[in-house]
């Protein structure tokens, strides 16, 4: 009887042993709480040198290498060319926005980039390659413009990049392809006519592009009424600024906003342009024989009038369509 | 001893009327009934300690066995699914993105659903969590921003249907909100359940509990042996059965109060480490392969310039994948073996590793420019790639739910386990204590 007793009170008390010993233990939560917590490693691109830029571009920003003369074919590209390493490897690498409704946008029915400047891509293309698909497309950032030229990322970057000197240090530009300028676009209930209307107000701009740049230089001349600059990752973000009635409006390229304008039918384009903004393709330094080729598919462009039905195809319904661009090229060969 | 010393401290401190108690209680003491008196006032007392002691002890573990098995767990439950579903309403939005102008109805159906899900999952936390702290704080944030997501996601969708760009700056800034936001403050969450169902644990098998009834059991049956060994010697009688019957009650309340612990402690723990351990690594699991899921939908979105997507992909990996020693993998196993689903993991594993060779044909596809078969391999009708994601969701989602019904049963018996003490103590202890009356009274009885 006494045995039995201390027999299970022996058992009791090995049970509460063994139990309070192997019992709980957080090793589990704590190693699935650790693994939830991974953070998002961040992405960064070195920050460019800001080098004075040449007195020859202090001049002419727009002046570029003289073309290739004459343009070879695809079967007949220089041997030690870069065009000819491009069609070696088959493809040519594009850096270009993918929300540029009108010059660079997605078609998300096909699944297919087009715009005016998809256009000039794919021309390029056919000019190097004889294909004028054989191009791949990477989305870039407008902060990611500069790096992936230089980075080697892509073969040259087709993304509404105004030409400017200071821009000349950290790439290449090709001759104009289309000169825009910068405007502001407010909800059509806006009373709003340019820029100085909109002293004290927030005005959204891409940041890394030139209207930031513009913004900031207005307000340095004008401390007292000037707009508040509101930049954002992406150009298409400040649609949804707009939209959102965050920002009493968009300063940007007029080329942007005519997409923009298209994909929302309450809001207008006012005022004057107020910059101007020619744009170019950035090509990496150490490339000027791609430059040269580059130009010459472009010169052949304006002379043949393929030009003229691009813009036609694009942006004869937003704007008429003008002469194209004129060529400036630097002095010497 | 202690006492009559402090009690010479009272005399010294001045309270007359109190002079002489102890010495009256010494005289009283030197007598035979007078011993007897004082045995059997300290045999009560003992014997009341021991039942209040226990009482409280058994208590505790109730109330913390049923916070357990109630509400912590439900709590820990619902803050789980609601991480679950809003990872994979932002997934499916995203990935739907990717499909073009024209969504799939099924993908459509599943956003909707995991967004019911979501608010009806927010509506139980907020009736349940407190009206202040962490808790609060995180579930009033989802409950503001969870709207303004849906809002964003119907921009985007109504925007995209129209063939407009700004429809994808739409769905960007609502996985922004998602990200930055809304998840974090659910992980949040998750985590203060979590971290409060395991401090319930502590309490519920918490060792000083053993210990203390231990020491007044042993206590209070020395103590009634010590009276029997002296009614014995003064009375020349052998047995006390009153008194014997009181041991033998008392002993059997120790014993019922240490099994019942330790089987409630044995019950706790098979909770523990078969119901929300489990459900604690693989939910870890399923969210994780959400996030990555999402985060190459958002590369392919991004077409090239989703750098940060595919580096949040690695990391995502990393943080699961078995071969690096703080992975979350090798604790899957660890709980896998206890719950004997090893199999299932193996199966899970490889599922895992297939599917990660169809993200390296994506990303090769997708840097050699061929977007529409990249995406086609991604979110295509007959993408390999959704299919392995879908069976790894669906079958970690069937480890969580069958571990949570191994939590509930395993919780229900440590709660079974230690219900009957709550009465059972005080009730032997009661017939204990009218035992020891009786014994001693028999006995003062031959004394009149």
């Amino acid at each position: 009887m006494t045995g039995r007793l201390a027999l299970v009170l022996a058992v009791a008390a090995l049970a509460a042993v063994a139990a309070g010993c192997g019992s709980t233990s957080d090793r589990t939560l704590r190693a699935s709480l650790q693994a939830l917590r991974t953070q998002t490693p961040t992405v960064t691109s070195a920050p460019s040198p800001n080098l004075p830029c040449s007195a020859a571009h202090r001049r002419d920003p727009t002046a570029s290498l003289r073309p290739l003369e004459p343009l070879p074919p695809p079967s007949g590209l220089p041997q030690d060319s870069y065009a000819s390493t491009i069609r070696h490897r088959g493809r040519l690498i594009v850096g270009v926005d993918q929300n540029t409704l009108l010059f660079s946008y997605l078609n998300p029915f096909t699944g297919r980039l087009q715009g005016f400047e998809i256009d000039l891509v794919h021309r390029l293309a056919g000019a190097i390659l004889g294909n004028p698909d054989a191009v791949e497309f990477k989305a870039i950032t407008t902060a990611q413009r500069f790096p992936f030229v230089q980075e080697g990322r892509v073969d040259l970057v087709v993304d509404a990049v105004t030409i400017t000197c200071d821009r000349w240090q950290e790439v290449s530009f090709s001759t104009v392809y289309y000169d825009a300028g910068q405007r502001v676009l407010v909800p059509t209930s806006s009373h709003v006519r340019d820029l100085r209307d909109l002293a004290g107000e927030k005005v959204c701009v891409t940041a890394g592009g030139t209207a930031l740049t513009y913004l900031q230089t207005y307000a340095r001349k004008h401390p007292a009424h000037h707009p508040l600059p509101y930049p954002v990752a992406q150009r298409t973000d400040c649609l949804v600024a707009l939209q959102q009635g965050n920002v009493a409006a968009i300063a940007s390229d007029d080329a942007i906003l005519y997409g923009f304008a298209a994909q929302d039918p309450y809001t207008k384009l006012v005022g004057p342009r107020f910059t101007d903004e020619p744009y170019g393709m950035a090509i990496a330094k150490s490339h000027p024989d791609f430059v040269r080729f580059v130009n010459a598919v472009l010169a052949q462009m304006r002379a043949d009038g393929t030009w003229r039905a691009d813009y036609r195809k694009w942006l004869g319904r937003v704007a008429p369509t003008p002469a194209p661009p004129t060529a400036h090229y630097l002095g010497s060969r | 001893m202690l006492v009559s010393s402090s009690a010479n401290t009272a005399l010294a401190s001045g309270l007359p009327d109190l002079r002489g108690f102890g010495a009256r209680v010494r005289a009283d003491a030197a007598t035979t009934p007078g011993a007897l008196r004082l045995l059997a006032t300290l045999a009560v007392v003992v014997t009341i300690a021991f039942g209040a002691v226990t009482h409280a002890a058994a208590t505790d573990r109730r109330h913390a066995t049923a916070a357990v098995a109630g509400h912590t767990e439900r709590l820990l439950v619902e803050a789980d699914s609601l991480d679950s579903s809003l990872s994979d309403a932002d997934t499916t939005a995203v990935t739907t993105f990717l499909t073009g102008g024209i969504e799939p109805a099924a993908r459509r159906r599943r956003y909707v659903a995991d967004l019911r899900s979501a608010s009806r999952q927010l509506t139980t936390l907020t009736q349940e969590v407190g009206s202040s702290g962490t808790d609060r704080a995180a579930v009033d944030t989802i409950a503001v921003q969870l709207p303004v997501y849906a809002g964003l996601i119907e921009a985007a969708r109504a925007n995209n249907r129209q063939g407009f760009p700004v429809g994808a700056a739409y769905l960007r800034q609502a996985s922004d909100l998602m990200r930055s936001t809304i998840l974090p403050a659910s992980a949040r969450l998750y985590a203060v359940e979590a971290r409060r169902l395991d401090s319930d644990y502590r309490t519920g098998v918490g060792t000083p509990a053993f210990a203390v009834v231990v020491l007044t059991g042993t206590l209070v049956l020395l103590v009634l042996a010590g009276a029997q060994y002296f009614v014995a010697r003064r009375t020349n009688r052998v047995f006390n059965v009153p008194l014997v019957a009181a041991s033998v009650v008392l002993l059997a309340a120790t014993c019922w109060t240490l099994v019942a612990f330790g089987l409630q402690q044995g019950s706790l723990s098979r909770a523990q480490r078969r119901g929300s351990d489990p459900v604690e690594a693989f939910s870890a699991a399923r969210i994780l392969m959400l996030r990555a899921e999402r985060d190459e939908s958002l590369a392919l979105v991004a077409r090239g310039g989703g750098d940060q997507y595919l580096a949040d992909f690695g990391a995502v990996v990393q943080a699961l994948d078995g071969s690096r020693q703080r992975g979350l993998l090798p604790e899957l196993s660890r709980v896998a073996t206890r719950t004997g689903s090893l199999p299932s993991l193996r199966r899970y594993i490889a599922t895992l590793n297939a599917y990660l060779a169809q993200h390296a044909k994506i990303v090769g596809s997708e840097r050699d420019g061929h977007f529409s078969q990249a995406i086609a391999t991604a979110v295509g009708p007959h993408s390999t790639e959704t299919r392995l994601a879908s069976r790894m969701n669906t079958g970690l989602g069937a480890q969580v739910t069958s571990a949570q019904r191994r939590f509930r049963a395993a919780a229900d018996t440590a709660s079974a386990d230690i219900a009957g003490l709550w009465v059972g103590i005080p009730l032997l202890v009661l017939a204990a204590i009218t035992l020891v009356i009786v014994g001693f009274r028999q006995r003062l009885g031959e004394y009149r």
